[in-house]
């Protein structure tokens, strides 16, 4: 058997801060250091905690008792534990490696990719599942409360226009006979920053605007059109799956970039928001498609709601925001979609 | 690099004061590599790698610091680490989703997690510092818990009143007539301001005056004068940048009438918050914190020159952006490197004739044993 290397090292004993000069050798799965007195100190090798080899940098092991042997010359130092059968971990030789890094980071934007594709949907909507009714009724419940002291007003609509609408879209639903979720319809008087609108709050709340109910006062159709875009909000859950999915994402986001800038989280972390909004958005549409077909209504009557939007948008100077930034798909896109069907 | 080093030879008790430098020889495209792998894994293990890839982070980084030629170590277990790091991650979990389903469970959360961040934060220090050694000898922290609730508590007690409140009375403060409710809060957000240098001195105080190594116990010598008089110092550079600007601004908008250089030069005011302001605050406190900083054989200084670091931090922001995060290794590497290099330390009598703590040897090596056990680090 051949020589065992050996290497003059620092020895640090954990009680002083004088070094001590040892020779290091490694035999039989044990390190073992020689003093200049002449004693020999053995350690098992499994117990040691061996250092990474980098190229920079000192090398350090931790023996057991707390001492800390010492190379400052660290290229001597992963001579001697090569020679020595000290074997690098799988990651450092990863590390080492600049094709395998490449691999890697190939690996993370793929990964970072499907993660947001697949992943956090997938999630999300396993997290929304495990959730208590009585949680999402809460939920939303303060949620519609927040919304009436921040944005509504009552509605200002005659009451049996309310129920008029109400009860059209409610034989919209018959109509279709199948089973559809449970929901509450809500009609409130808005400022102008929320226009003409109707949105869907989690626990089945449907708010209607007066404005939009004015603007599509002689097309029922489109009407309940648009609430059975809202419907599809609901029975999707799409507004706590977004919660969830936005939670999910900054975290993804902050795990990159996080200890950074939270201003550099929170670019990726808005452009990937809206993209799952444009997606729930084609979903509720699809959704509102189906019940209009099903209850013998044409779903152009939905061109008529977009063509008005669009107008009203136009007179009242309403920015429209490139599509990256938007939280619905494209209008034409929208357009085409209900008016494709024959 | 490390051909260059040489193990500073002991000089004798009877060389008088001697000067340590500090050398950071950390590269940024090592560091690259170890962050690109770590955060692969960090991804793929969905979190859970987090602890493990902190604790190579620290050991590149403490291994790369060299203090008169001699490394630190880092001695910290990942395993202890992880458990750590499982308590903290359940806790903000359940104060993150408590506040969404009930405003008293948010409540209840909020004062837990105020009840035990003090303790966190100091088995936090005692985990670093217990394992972290320089010459073979380890760092321990001697604050006890007492005084880590003494010196939060000035924070907490203001900040408490607006959580309370905002989650109790949300729908008064959302209102628009004035409530009692918005003028507790709004008197509570004044006082944490005018409070705020305070409280910052008091949590320095106790991270600086509590640390040792051997024989050497660290003490912190400024007062709380001169916290206020450095937050009015970055007060007034603050309102002097947003001014400057402002002028800048209005002058491009109303002379040369050119709107659409607007949005770039607004950009540029922005970007310049982070360069400037940001490093302003930086440089004067890591100045005047390890300035003051002592013990009975060493004396701490640092130059960090504000000229050079705000150029350095802007450089690091504007490549981090354009590269979409790529260079942030980079960025970290050269940052720690400035700060680190810009600290010296002075120290009177024999470094070799320095010994472990006697009494401490057992105990402060393994650390606080719940601190220990749940190997936490929240990083300073």
């Amino acid at each position: 058997m051949n020589q065992p290397a050996i290497l003059p090292l620092e020895l640090f004993d954990g009680h002083s801060a004088r070094p001590q000069p040892v020779q290091a050798w490694v035999e039989a799965g044990t390190l073992r250091l020689r003093t200049a007195e002449g004693q020999v100190l053995s350690y098992p090798l499994r117990r040691v905690r061996w250092p990474e080899r980098q190229r920079h940098g000192q090398r350090q092991a931790q023996l057991p008792d707390g001492a800390v042997l010492s190379a400052v010359d660290a290229s001597a130092w992963d001579d001697w534990a090569r020679a020595s059968g000290i074997a690098d971990s799988m990651t450092v030789r990863w590390m080492q490696s600049w094709r395998l890094v490449t691999a890697a980071m190939l690996l993370l934007v793929l990964s970072l990719a499907a993660g947001w594709r697949w992943g956090i949907p997938w999630s999300a909507g396993a997290v929304v599942a495990l959730l208590p009714a009585e949680a999402e009724q809460q939920i939303g419940s303060q949620a519609m409360q927040s919304f009436d002291t921040r944005w509504f007003k009552p509605s200002a609509l005659a009451p049996s226009r309310q129920q008029a609408i109400a009860a059209d879209f409610a034989a919209l639903l018959s109509a279709g006979g199948r089973p559809t979720p449970a929901y509450q319809l809500h009609f409130r008087s808005a400022g102008k920053e929320l226009g003409p609108n109707a949105l869907a709050l989690p626990g089945g709340h449907i708010v209607l605007t007066d404005a939009l109910a004015e603007l599509l006062a002689d097309q029922p159709d489109a009407l309940a059109g648009v609430l059975a875009h809202e419907l599809g909000h609901v029975q999707q859950r799409h507004g706590l799956r977004m919660v969830v999915q936005a939670g999910l994402l900054a975290s993804m986001a902050g795990l990159v970039v996080g200890d950074f800038s939270a201003v550099l989280v929170g670019i990726p972390t808005v452009l990937g928001q809206q993209a799952y909004s444009r997606k729930f958005e084609r979903e509720a549409d699809a959704y509102a498609r189906e019940l209009l077909r099903s209850g013998a209504r044409s779903p152009t009557a939905m061109l008529v709601f977009f063509e008005r939007i669009e107008s009203y948008k136009k007179d009242h100077s309403a920015p429209t925001l490139p599509i990256a930034l938007a939280s619905h798909p494209a209008n034409e896109e929208r357009k085409r979609f209900f008016g494709a069907a024959p | 690099m490390n051909e260059q080093l040489s193990i500073a030879e002991p000089q004798g008790s009877a060389a008088g004061p001697r000067e340590l430098h500090i050398e950071f020889s950390a590269s940024g495209s090592e560091y690259f590599r170890i962050w690109i792998v770590n955060l692969l894994l960090i991804i793929v293990t969905l979190g859970l790698y987090l602890p493990f890839a902190k604790a190579r982070r620290l050991s590149y980084f403490y291994s790369n610091t060299l203090v008169d030629g001699q490394a630190l170590a880092f001695h910290g277990n990942p395993w202890k680490m992880f458990r750590g790091f499982v308590l903290l991650a359940v806790l903000m979990l359940v104060y993150g989703v408590s506040g969404q389903i009930s405003p008293t469970a948010g409540v209840a959360a909020f004062l837990i997690l105020a009840a035990v961040w003090p303790a966190l934060w100091r088995a936090g220090l005692q985990f670093r510092l217990a394992n972290t050694s320089w010459r073979g000898l380890r760092f321990a922290f001697t604050g006890d818990l007492r005084q880590a609730y003494l010196a939060m508590l000035p924070a907490y007690l203001p900040a408490a009143v607006i959580v309370v409140v905002s989650l109790l009375n949300g729908e008064a403060l959302e209102s628009k007539s004035f409530t009692p409710a918005q003028g507790l809060i709004g008197a509570a957000t004044l006082l944490i301001m005018l409070l705020s240098p305070w409280t910052l001195s008091l949590s320095k105080r106790y991270q600086q005056s509590h640390y040792a190594l051997a024989g050497q116990h660290s003490r912190f010598g400024v007062g709380t004068g001169a916290f206020y008089l450095l937050m009015l110092k970055f007060t007034l550079f603050l309102i002097g940048y947003a001014l400057l600007a402002g002028a800048v601004l209005a002058g491009v908008y109303f002379l040369l009438q050119a709107p659409l250089l607007m949005p770039p030069l607004a950009l540029l005011a922005y970007l310049g918050l982070f360069a400037l302001v940001g490093p302003f605050l930086t440089v004067a406190m890591q100045n005047m914190v390890w300035r003051g900083t002592s013990s009975a054989g060493l004396r701490f200084d640092s130059q960090l020159r504000l000229r050079a670091f705000a150029w350095l931090n802007l450089k690091n922001w504007l490549l981090t952006a354009l590269t979409l995060g790529l260079y942030r290794p980079f960025a970290v590497v050269h940052a720690n490197r400035m700060r680190l290099e810009a600290v010296s330390l002075r120290v009177n009598g024999d470094i070799d004739a320095w010994v472990a703590r006697k009494s401490a040897e057992h105990q402060d090596a393994s650390g606080d044993a719940a601190g220990d056990f749940f190997g936490i680090d929240m990083g300073f």
